[in-house]
């Protein structure tokens, strides 16, 4: 007699698919515990909210700022400010299509704390090779820091459609190696 | 409000819960109408055209774009020139088109056709054509101003980059009748509740009734961003906008929409495409609990593609993500029901060993192959959405040509090539023609699979180079991308390649379409190519107060939309509030036709 079709039947199956459900559970818990982690551990230079993103800054509240005037705040004079104690404030403002300042000029090994606004619309601000993308918005100030460890040129692309001349707006953070 | 379950109390001898009937596949509700019937069909045939004429336009401006990715630049092209002004207007027209256009059509006619159906219901058709007619005035509203690049805002229309206000009213219009539809549907269920009492809801219409639920209340974003932000400021009754509250409100319905995009999708995965292939559902209420986890997990998920903004707390990005990674979970249980659905079909024909049975799959036939091909792509798909949404790999990633990659195998693939395989065989159950030319269909499938394949390998390669997304790459005044360190020639060969290999397969595919459509009439569909219900394993039975406990919580689809739109509101309104609080108004601009300096 041959042996007839073996085919799957509702217990075998409600057994594996329990089984399932707990590797999918599990799987998914155990991906949002490592990311907290690395949340945890500063491993990403997280974008701060509004308690963090430049309150302190003149002209700057909960993280807004006006966007048709930066005349009064850090965003009038763009670029590094040394704030003397081994940390550094880069002033960044988007306008399309390019950075202001066009290159900026930070140390290796040493906490740089980024301050960008936008003078017109959305924009990105990708610094390749790096985990670096914050999105640029008129009327609020994005706030991240972050330390370049190797000496060098990077580019810093804009990630965000802007116009036209969206793919144009590239310019450079340049890594400086620290003065002996 | 549905039924809710009875306590019988106990008898000596309980029936049995299910009967040999409820293993066997849906014998559907005769519709004696004619004239109605026919009108149904009709109306569902409209919407499916509509959608892939929309398709058709956008699957030919995609080379285009493949080519800059490429590293090639045909936009400078003097032909070209003149139908498309930039490259972020064929970019523009390629993502409404295809993402927004066609998905929308194609729902609107599949789901109402659908239920309708399964229900036996007696809709009104005034209102159905009422629906589809209004969703098609919206779209060429929208498309007026995009043809004319007065609307070059790819389909994230992130303010304040402004269009013409015709392009935020047409795409207003076109949603809200979708809406319109998914009430029709939700009202003809409860309808068919109150005929039925103490019934469960079949399975085909429970899955679409919790679609069309989800996206009631995924759309809240949209049509709150649309009514109360944009187009009170593109008709200058605000004294500006403020980007983040529209751009997180779009991402409020932005990311839930792709499940409105997929589900649709996975209602053919478990209900036809088990008969199709020669095999049964795997379990009808295991089917019933992914839909509900769809239904209540799925909004709440949006500012995971909102971690590089600025001024939104930390908190809230972290709990977005891991309700996030909990949306795996429905879809890891589609992949065990079909991969298993799919098992006991190719055993049934006769498939052996652990693997082996693949071979054994009815790979001769169009609908079943696409479908097969497009879960294979969603594996891959998936898998990367979940890198994607992680918090730590995300900025490495965040617009970079890496997420287009993505998503032409999840919307791109999983969803577009599942709607084509269906398309051979619903065209032919709506219309009575004939399926023409089914090797060239067959051969359409596997070339949009393979041409996906290859796209998605070089842009994920591409974005980790550090390549954004929606630039024109190709002509940058610095050469960073095609010289210098970035090592891009592989992946952006593979980008160009794949350009070639969808523009065939697409081409192949719509032939087929349109001379499917454009044959006589020879059959009565009904007869010929019946909606392809399937037999059961393990099914859910039709009595509520005997049907498993997870059947009887998942029946009252009402409650649970109630508990849905309370999660939404519950993970999104302090945000929201929080942003309207601390609102930052800022003017419009127009860098798209008028270039730096069109601001307002
Ligand atoms: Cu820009």
């Amino acid at each position: 007699m041959a042996p007839r079709i073996q085919r799957l039947d509702h217990h075998t199956m409600e057994k594996y698919e329990n089984i399932w459900f707990g590797i999918a559970v599990v799987m998914s818990v155990l991906l949002a515990v490592a990311v907290f982690a690395s949340f945890l551990s500063g491993t990403i230079p997280r974008i701060e909210d509004e308690g963090g993103g430049g309150h302190h800054l003149e002209g700057v509240k909960n993280g807004r700022i006006n966007s048709r005037n930066f005349a009064g705040t850090p965003f009038a004079t763009p670029g590094l400010v040394d704030n003397k104690d081994g940390t550094y404030s880069a002033f960044v403002v988007a306008r399309a299509f390019a950075f202001d300042p066009p290159v900026l000029k930070v140390p290796a090994g040493k906490p740089v704390t980024f301050y960008l606004t936008s003078a017109d619309v959305l924009h990105g601000y990708y610094v390749e090779k790096t985990n670096v993308n914050a999105t640029v918005v008129p009327g609020q100030v994005a706030s991240f820091t972050t330390t370049f460890r190797s000496p060098g040129p990077l580019n810093i692309v804009c990630d965000e459609y802007c116009g036209v001349g969206h793919h144009n707006m590239l310019n450079k953070i340049i890594v400086e190696a620290p003065q002996p | 409000m549905t039924t809710s379950p009875v306590h019988t109390p106990d008898l000596p001898r309980p029936a049995p819960a299910l009967a040999p009937g409820d293993f066997r596949a849906r014998t559907i509700p005769a519709i004696q109408d004619a004239a109605y019937l026919a009108s149904l069909k009709k109306v569902t045939q409209y919407y499916v055209v509509t959608a892939f004429l929309a398709l058709f336009i956008g699957v030919l401006i995609g080379p285009l774009q493949a080519f800059n990715y490429a590293g090639i630049n045909v936009y400078d092209n003097p032909i070209l020139k003149a139908l498309l002004k930039s490259y972020y207007q064929g970019l523009s027209l390629h993502g409404v088109l295809n993402a927004l256009v066609f998905t929308q059509f194609f729902i609107s006619g599949w789901l109402l056709y659908l239920p309708t159906r399964d229900m036996g219901a007696k809709i009104n058709m005034k209102f159905a054509w009422g629906t589809y007619i209004m969703m098609t005035a919206g779209l060429l509203m929208a498309a007026v101003p995009l043809l004319l690049n007065k609307a070059t805002l790819l389909y994230t229309f992130y303010p304040p980059m402004e269009g013409h206000w015709l392009f935020y009213v047409g795409a207003t219009i076109m949603v809200a009748a979708s809406l319109l539809v998914a009430l029709q549907v939700i009202v003809t269920w409860i309808g068919w509740k109150k005929a039925n009492p103490g019934k469960v809801t079949p399975l085909v219409t429970f899955m679409t009734v919790c679609t069309w639920m989800m996206w009631l209340v995924a759309a809240l974003g949209l049509v709150g961003e649309a009514l109360f932000v944009l187009i009170p400021w593109v008709f200058g009754l605000r004294p500006g906008v403020d980007p983040l509250i529209a751009k997180t409100l779009f991402w409020w319905t932005g990311h839930a929409i792709v499940y409105f995009w997929l589900l649709p999708a996975y209602i053919s995965w478990y209900a036809f495409l088990p008969k199709q292939a020669g095999g049964r559902i795997v379990s009808e209420p295991l089917a019933r609990l992914t839909f509900v986890m769809f239904l209540l997990n799925s909004t709440p998920v949006g500012i995971h593609h909102q971690y590089a903004d600025p001024n939104i707390s930390n908190v809230w990005k972290l709990i977005h993500m891991f309700l996030t990674f909990l949306v795996a979970i429905p879809s890891l249980l589609t992949a065990f029901s079909i991969a298993g659905a799919l098992e006991d079909a190719a055993r049934a024909r006769g498939g052996r060993g652990a693997v082996g049975w693949i071979f054994k799959l009815p790979w001769g036939d169009p609908s079943v192959t696409g479908q097969i091909l497009a879960m294979i792509s969603f594996i891959g798909g998936g898998a990367g959405g979940i890198i994607t949404a992680s918090y730590a790999f995300s900025p490495v990633i965040h617009n970079t040509a890496w997420i287009p990659g993505h998503f032409h195998i999840t919307v791109g693939t999983a969803v577009t090539l599942s709607f084509m395989a269906i398309s051979f065989w619903l065209v032919p159950h709506l219309t009575g023609k004939r399926l023409a030319a089914p090797k060239l269909a067959l051969s359409s499938v596997w070339l949009w699979f393979a041409g996906m394949m290859f796209f998605a390998v070089g842009m994920h390669w591409e974005g980790l180079l550090g390549i954004p997304r929606r630039a024109l790459i190709s002509a940058t005044a610095l050469p960073i991308y095609k010289e210098g360190s970035m090592h891009s020639q592989i992946p952006m060969a593979l980008t160009g390649i794949s350009g070639v290999i969808l523009l065939v397969g697409g081409l192949m595919y719509f032939y087929v379409l349109f001379a499917t459509l454009l044959s006589p009439r020879v059959d009565d569909g009904e007869v010929t190519t019946p909606l392809p219900y399937s037999d059961v394993i393990s099914p859910a039975g039709s009595d509520l107060t005997r049907a498993s406990t997870l059947v009887r919580t998942t029946e009252p689809l009402l409650a649970l939309w109630v508990v849905a739109l309370a999660l939404v509101l519950l993970m999104y309104g302090p945000v929201v509030l929080r942003l309207i609080a601390n609102a930052s108004l800022v003017p419009g601009c127009d860098f798209f036709s008028v270039g730096a300096g069109g601001c307002r």
